[in-house]
């Protein structure tokens, strides 16, 4: 049976709805494209929608790359972002397995640990990691700030890890513990391979979180050289009212979104597996 | 099979090394300053020398009577019901539309409708801000193709209800991943249901009130909790990035307000308060909330 809305009248103003709202979304991304093309003698003299004159200033994105030193921002919040991913999931894939295969003393209770520490607000924890680090030597470096990040997405890494072990069928951990495996080889042989979709979508949906992060970001770090991107655009938005380089600011903010919308393009499925399975509190 | 003594003690091993390593973490970086926060609450301190003083809950005491920690607070409650409103009606409008309508194209604006909240806060702020800017922005050019004379509102410099337009971008970053949550909780509800009630002559709207709606509460009720509690814990972003809490604090939220005594003023203590205040408020809203909140749960057979 065919369901859907019959009235045609309904259905046309539902879809114009949906139409219009992705324009409200398409477009904003389409006009920091055009705009990150333009001097500013076009932003003042033309109207915000006005497409850019030619020849197209891509020029602005080398600018911002070079004189901005977007190249080592750019490097800085790529090693950040895989350093505290890969830190986080090894870190949570090991007491997700854990807890989701044995049973021990305090295992219901470390769940719940995890589970309700989700609930206090991070930006509690803001003022004291701050001297944590400082008291550590850890302000302004890529290691700080890995350690913070991967920290900050362990719970939720429990949480859906422990979900994912709990599908995989037993056997063939029985028959490889039969086989003479120890519990290392098991895990490391067995079941790491077999959990690699779990495993990818707690990644990707972790890589997104941290390279957008900025509140974290902008309280570890103080020198410029060390900035993320998401810092840097705080900073470098500041600075444009005075300076007014409307250009490169928009190339700017498409640098720091074109390789989230790369992960998101390739990874879309994961990532809404990763938010459904992650809401199930 | 057999457990000796060293069976017992391997497993064990194991269990302790693949667990203690991610806990000892967890608290060092997560536990330890949640904790050191609520002492730091107690204290006077600028941060800047090891001098602090005791002052018990003076902190709180001072925050009652700061009319900024009440703007804050009503700002960051505004927020949470206009994105509420705002979020969970586009979002369940959406994904009803694109699961039950039968339109064409719909995992394609599914898709469209997500890249929001892949896209870092600050960036949609700064996005925002060029929509919003008086000379150059996009908002009043779009005015002024109606009206006589060119429109030059300033649309984030209002000495009140500046608060106002902040939660137009709020909305907009937000709806794509409460979508998901529905349309996954819409797809898990049974088609028999539907082509019953379809069998039945029951229209779309009914379908929804007397079928969707009841079997997706559950979801819906976690996205709502999820929108507060983001909001109270995140809503310091954007806030900081479009208007720094001004003009005159009237945007300012708590953790807007949090970053601002501590990092700016180095009132560290009074910041260390602030945060107390946020988890205070945010664990009190989930409670009540959840009462609020509360039907009588329909199990799906």
């Amino acid at each position: 049976m065919k369901l859907g809305l019959r009235n045609p009248a309904a259905k046309t103003i539902f879809y114009a709805i949906l139409l219009v709202w992705s324009l409200a979304v398409l477009y904003p991304l389409a006009w920091t494209l055009l705009d990150a093309l333009k001097n500013n003698a076009q932003f003042l003299a033309n109207a915000p929608w006005a497409l850019p004159k030619l020849p197209l200033l891509w020029s602005n994105f080398s600018y911002v790359w070079d004189k901005y030193n977007f190249d080592s921002y750019f490097v800085n919040s790529l090693v950040i972002t895989a350093g505290s991913t890969a830190l986080g999931l090894l870190l949570s894939a090991s007491t997700a397995y854990v807890l989701a295969r044995y049973s021990f003393k305090g295992s219901g209770i470390l769940y719940l640990f995890y589970i309700a520490s989700m609930m206090v607000p991070f930006v509690l924890a803001l003022i004291p990691l701050f001297f944590l680090l400082n008291s550590l030597h850890l302000i302004n470096t890529w290691f700080g700030l890995i350690l913070v990040y991967a920290s900050s997405v362990l719970a939720f890494g429990v949480f859906v890890l422990v979900g994912f072990f709990k599908s995989l069928p037993k056997e063939l951990e029985e028959s490889a513990v039969i086989d003479g495996a120890s519990y290392y080889g098991t895990f490391f042989r067995i079941m790491l391979p077999l959990s690699q979709p779990g495993l990818v979508t707690v990644a990707i949906i972790n890589v997104l979180n941290i390279w957008n992060e900025y509140v974290v970001g902008t309280v570890l770090i103080n020198d410029p050289k060390q900035y993320t991107l998401p810092v840097e655009i705080g900073v470098l938005q500041a600075e444009m009212q005075y300076r007014t380089e409307w250009g490169p600011l928009f190339a700017a903010l498409l640098i720091t979104i074109i390789p989230v919308l790369v992960v998101y393009i390739l990874f879309q499925r994961k990532i809404a597996s990763g938010i459904t399975a992650g809401a199930v509190k | 099979m057999k457990t000796s003594g060293t069976a017992k003690w391997q497993r064990s091993l194991f269990i302790a090394s693949f667990t203690i390593p991610t806990l000892a973490f967890f608290c060092v970086f997560t536990i330890y300053p949640v904790i050191k926060a609520l002492y730091y609450s107690l204290f006077d301190w600028s941060g800047m020398s090891d001098h602090m003083d005791f002052i018990g809950l003076q902190n709180f005491k001072d925050m009652l009577r700061d009319p900024i920690v009440w703007q804050a607070l009503g700002n960051d409650y505004f927020l949470v019901a206009g994105k509420i409103v705002g979020i969970m009606l586009l979002a369940t409008f959406f994904a009803v539309a694109l699961t039950r309508f039968g339109f064409r194209m719909s995992g394609f604006f599914r898709s469209i409708y997500f890249i929001p909240n892949v896209i870092s806060v600050v960036v949609i702020g700064v996005l925002w801000n060029f929509i919003y800017n008086p000379q150059i922005g996009f908002l009043n050019a779009f005015l002024s193709l109606f009206t006589k004379e060119p429109v030059a509102i300033t649309w984030l410099g209002f000495t009140s209800h500046t608060i106002w337009m902040l939660l137009p971008p709020s909305i907009w970053a937000g709806i794509g991943f409460y979508m998901i949550l529905l349309i996954a909780a819409i797809q898990n509800v049974p088609d028999s249901l539907y082509e019953a009630a379809e069998l039945e002559g029951a229209n779309q709207w009914h379908q929804f009130c007397h079928i969707t709606l009841p079997l997706v509460w559950e979801q819906m009720k976690v996205s709502i909790i999820n929108i507060m509690m983001t909001t109270l814990n995140g809503s310091f972003v954007i806030v900081w990035i479009m208007t720094e809490g001004g003009p005159d604090n009237t945007t300012q939220v708590m953790g807007s307000y949090l970053y601002q005594m501590a990092f700016r003023q180095y009132h560290f203590g009074f910041g260390a308060a602030i945060g107390v205040l946020i988890l205070v408020t945010s664990l009190i809203t989930t409670v009540a909330l959840q009462r609020l909140l509360h039907r009588e749960t329909i199990e799906m057979s």
